[in-house]
């Protein structure tokens, strides 16, 4: 699973504990990533994108096939991705999204269930389904942090994850068209008052949620040092249990949402069963669904 | 060559059934389940072990199965088939994805190898290994399945559950039990999808859980969006078309899932109402709301 | 500077608006009053483009709005109010203002506008970081006024802003627009409270079943027995006195 240098440390109880705690806010972290893309997404449209977890894909694939040419500086694959990604959640608004405005809510979950399956096939004819390793290595140590077994790798990945989210918590609360987000989430109507063109906050909505999924994608493709076409699929289920954990609609509760559930995940597997791992984010949806709907912050309904 | 088209008729009739099955809880529940393959699943499993382990006569394996898979299906929708559609979609998703790693792990199914020598089944004294003899079975699984399906949108409850569907306060308020509705549906979807289960794991005599996935799951929602959803015909004649269609486009295999996706996304786009949409279990909330 | 002629309107079959014809001079305050279900919101709402047209005109400094879509509405110069104030919950009261001028290119001058109105309600400097919907129902009435004139309307539309307050923050509202009515603004009022209305409006139209069935100068309208007995009867007294 990470393919650093181990830890020189002895593998005591709690060494294990706090590593599998690490590991499991490292990938959630990436679940978290992605649950903002359905909780902004869902804040906006009331719609669940289904193909969320294949912009993830996207993201990666981008920056993987693009530094694999060995032409390309690391940073500006990276952006690459991140741009990629986005213009794909553009173009899947505009496409499965935009033409059934109005419509019973069946049928853009369905179309969007057909984008996704349409992008994971494309992505496998095209790239064909074995993993990719990461084209670049990184010489990754291990560190102790305050006692805590982690490495520069989750290190890194966390902090990067960190960043995003703050970035888009400060977009959404201080910008402008961040407002505007906000506002046609809460009250459509009224924001077109405001003269806020709400197809184009839909829009940037999309291409600002699709930018989170791919820095996702990027980094579990270098945490786990795997790409492949298959990657976005049961990230994007969970990431969407672990907006509807949080509150979908509200964007703290993604994140926080998304590091819960990895860390239930990554604990789960450790001190219950590995072979269900992939179950606990479904029991968790369908106990919090059952249990209190709205969420632990308090998502919106729609 | 006939081998091939008995072998692909047994296929559609089964699919037809899965269908014809989806298309209930589409039609009259409101609801899209993304795990039906599950309950084709549970009822394939529970139909083989209890044959094997038990000597049972297939008819009661049978029956069997779709009481198995029913009571899974009314397990599930007792508490969750007052979600949202979205959400009851996604757990319907999971709720699948769970049964499809429950069947990897556990034992007695065999874990990822499945269950291999599934009995044929034998009914007072007939073999029915023929593939014809067997095609016969399966037809009559499907007429059961039309019948039922007919005879209950024509009742009593066929006339509640429209009531339900197109003015679900007002039934309420006449006094019909909506969600008990819903709930019950659901569970006949199940238990005929654990009908086909059945049906399918004593032809195909090896089973694992391959066949009872998303990628089945998908495939069921398409052919009862394609044929239209809510109208029964719809449903066979998807069932039909994507499993004869297939088979004959051979050489465009690895392109399936892509076509499978970008026809849900371009008949939603441009034809909601899919093939024979607004026929007899017509749907109004195709019509776009403004 | 607004024109209304023949306007029909509607929500999917049924149509609200019957033939709507009115107008507002520049400077004016005109009042739109009736009761339930007449079709005062459905006008505005009209107006503003989020209804759409059915036939008719509706002629704003001679541009034809009918065709024009709501986001576009508020850059010619027309703000609405709308029922229910609408403020936005979650988001502060700063933010609720700084939205209103969304449209608007001149940052500097907004800031100045909103720096104006927070001297002028010094309930949105106080409150400005505070979500919106902490506010009271008259506070929130007196943020949904400043987020429309945050947008510096040539016309400025109010749905019924006496709606769900107490006397005294119907009054507080009222004494509000009648500032706005003494720097100049244009004022199009539609209200079910009459009384109020016509105290401070020029003009009147009275509108029932979708259709005007009365118009006049707001003094007029007062001493009209069909209205007195319509919309000043007894039941306001209790309300008013």
């Amino acid at each position: 699973m990470v393919w650093f240098a181990d830890i020189s440390q002895e593998a005591t109880p709690q060494t294990m504990f706090l590593q599998q705690l690490i590991n499991g806010l490292t990938t959630g972290s990436a679940y978290a990533l992605i649950a903002l893309g359905y909780t902004m997404i869902y804040g906006i449209l009331g719609l669940i994108n289904f193909a969320q977890g294949e912009i993830y894909m996207c993201g990666a694939f981008v920056t993987v096939l693009l530094l694999a040419t060995g032409q390309v500086p690391f940073l500006v694959a990276v952006a690459a991705g991140l741009i990629g990604a986005a213009i794909l959640g553009l173009i899947l608004e505009r496409v499965a999204f935009r033409p059934l405005r109005g419509a019973h809510p069946l049928v853009p979950l369905i179309s969007a269930i057909g984008a996704s399956i349409f992008l994971q096939s494309l992505a496998l004819l095209l790239f064909g389904p074995n993993n990719r390793p990461f084209p670049l290595t990184f010489d990754f140590a291990a560190m102790n942090l305050w006692g805590l077994p982690v490495n520069t790798l989750e290190a890194v990945i966390l902090l990067a994850a960190l960043g995003f989210m703050g970035l888009l918590v400060l977009f959404v609360r201080y910008t402008r068209y961040g407002k505007a987000i906000v506002a046609c989430a809460l009250d459509r109507d009224t924001a077109r008052l405001m003269g806020i063109n709400v197809d184009r906050m839909v829009s940037l909505t999309f291409v600002v949620g699709s930018a989170l999924s791919g820095a996702g994608g990027i980094m579990m493709a270098i945490y786990y040092n795997a790409t492949y076409p298959r990657m976005g699929f049961l990230p994007g289920l969970k990431a969407f249990s672990a907006a509807v954990l949080g509150g979908v609609g509200n964007i703290p509760g993604a994140i926080l949402g998304g590091l819960l559930l990895g860390v239930a995940e990554s604990l789960g597997a450790a001190y219950i069963s590995s072979s269900y791992k992939d179950a606990i984010a479904f029991i968790i949806l369908i106990l919090v669904l059952l249990i209190r709907p709205q969420g632990i912050l308090r998502g919106r309904g729609h | 060559m006939t081998a091939f088209i008995v072998h692909l008729a047994i296929l559609a009739g089964i699919y037809i059934i899965l269908a014809v099955s989806l298309n209930l809880i589409v039609g009259y529940a409101g609801q899209v389940s993304l795990g039906h393959a599950a309950f084709y699943g549970i009822g394939a499993y529970a139909s083989t072990l209890v044959a094997m382990s038990w000597e049972v006569p297939y008819p009661l394996a049978a029956l069997w199965a779709m009481l198995v898979s029913g009571l899974c299906g009314l397990a599930l929708g007792l508490p969750t088939l007052r979600l949202k559609e979205d959400y009851l979609a996604i757990v319907t998703l999971g709720f699948g994805v769970i049964i499809d790693l429950v069947i990897r792990n556990l034992e007695i199914t065999g874990g990822p190898d499945g269950i291999v020598g599934v009995p044929t089944p034998v009914i007072l004294g007939l073999s029915f290994r023929n593939p014809l003899l067997y095609l016969l079975l399966v037809g009559l699984g499907v007429g059961f399945s039309l019948l039922f399906t007919y005879l209950l949108v024509n009742s009593y409850h066929g006339r509640a559950l429209k009531a339900i569907r197109d003015h679900e306060i007002t039934a309420q308020v006449m006094g019909i039990n909506s969600p008990a509705y819903k709930v019950a549906i659901f569970a006949l979807a199940a238990a005929l999808a654990g009908l086909a289960g059945s049906l399918f794991a004593h032809y195909i005599k090896h089973i694992n859980y391959e066949s009872f996935g998303l990628h089945t799951s998908i495939l069921i929602v398409c052919m009862v969006v394609l044929g239209g959803m809510g109208s029964i015909l719809g449903s066979v004649l998807g069932a039909i078309i994507l499993t004869v269609l297939p088979e004959t486009l051979r050489q465009f295999q690895s392109y399936q899932d892509l076509i499978y996706g970008g026809l849900l996304v371009a008949l939603l786009v441009w034809r909601p109402q899919g093939l024979l949409g607004k026929g007899k279990l017509s749907l109004k909330f195709l019509e776009r709301k403004e | 500077m607004l024109t209304l002629k023949s306007l029909q309107a509607g929500y999917g079959q049924l149509m609200v608006l019957k033939g709507i014809s009115l107008h507002v001079r520049p400077g004016e305050v005109v009042t739109l009053i009736g009761g339930n279900g007449a079709g005062k919101s459905t006008t505005l709402r009209a107006i503003s483009g989020l209804l759409p047209v059915w036939r008719g005109q509706v002629e704003f400094n001679g541009q034809d709005l009918s065709r024009v879509p709501a986001e576009q509405i508020v850059g010619l110069g027309l703000a609405l109010v709308p029922e229910g104030r609408r403020v936005f919950a979650s988001l502060s009261v700063l933010a609720n203002l700084e939205l209103g001028a969304f449209h608007r290119r001149d940052s500097r001058q907004v800031r100045a506008d909103l720096l104006d109105l927070q001297e002028r309600f010094p309930i949105l400097k106080e409150r400005a970081r505070q979500p919106a919907g902490t506010m009271s129902g008259g506070e929130q009435q007196i943020l949904a006024i400043s987020r429309a004139m945050m947008a510096r309307p040539q016309l400025l539309m109010l749905d019924e802003p006496s709606m769900g307050l107490s006397p005294r923050n119907v009054q507080l509202v009222y004494d509000i627009l009648r500032e706005l009515k003494e720097q100049g603004t244009t004022l199009l009022l539609v209200e079910q409270n009459a009384r109020a209305a016509l105290r401070l409006a020029d003009r009147g139209y009275v509108i029932e079943t979708g259709r005007i069935i009365l118009d006049g100068t707001a003094a007029e309208l007062q001493d009209d027995p069909e209205v007195k007995r319509a919309y000043l009867g007894k039941g306001y007294r209790e309300v008013w006195e």
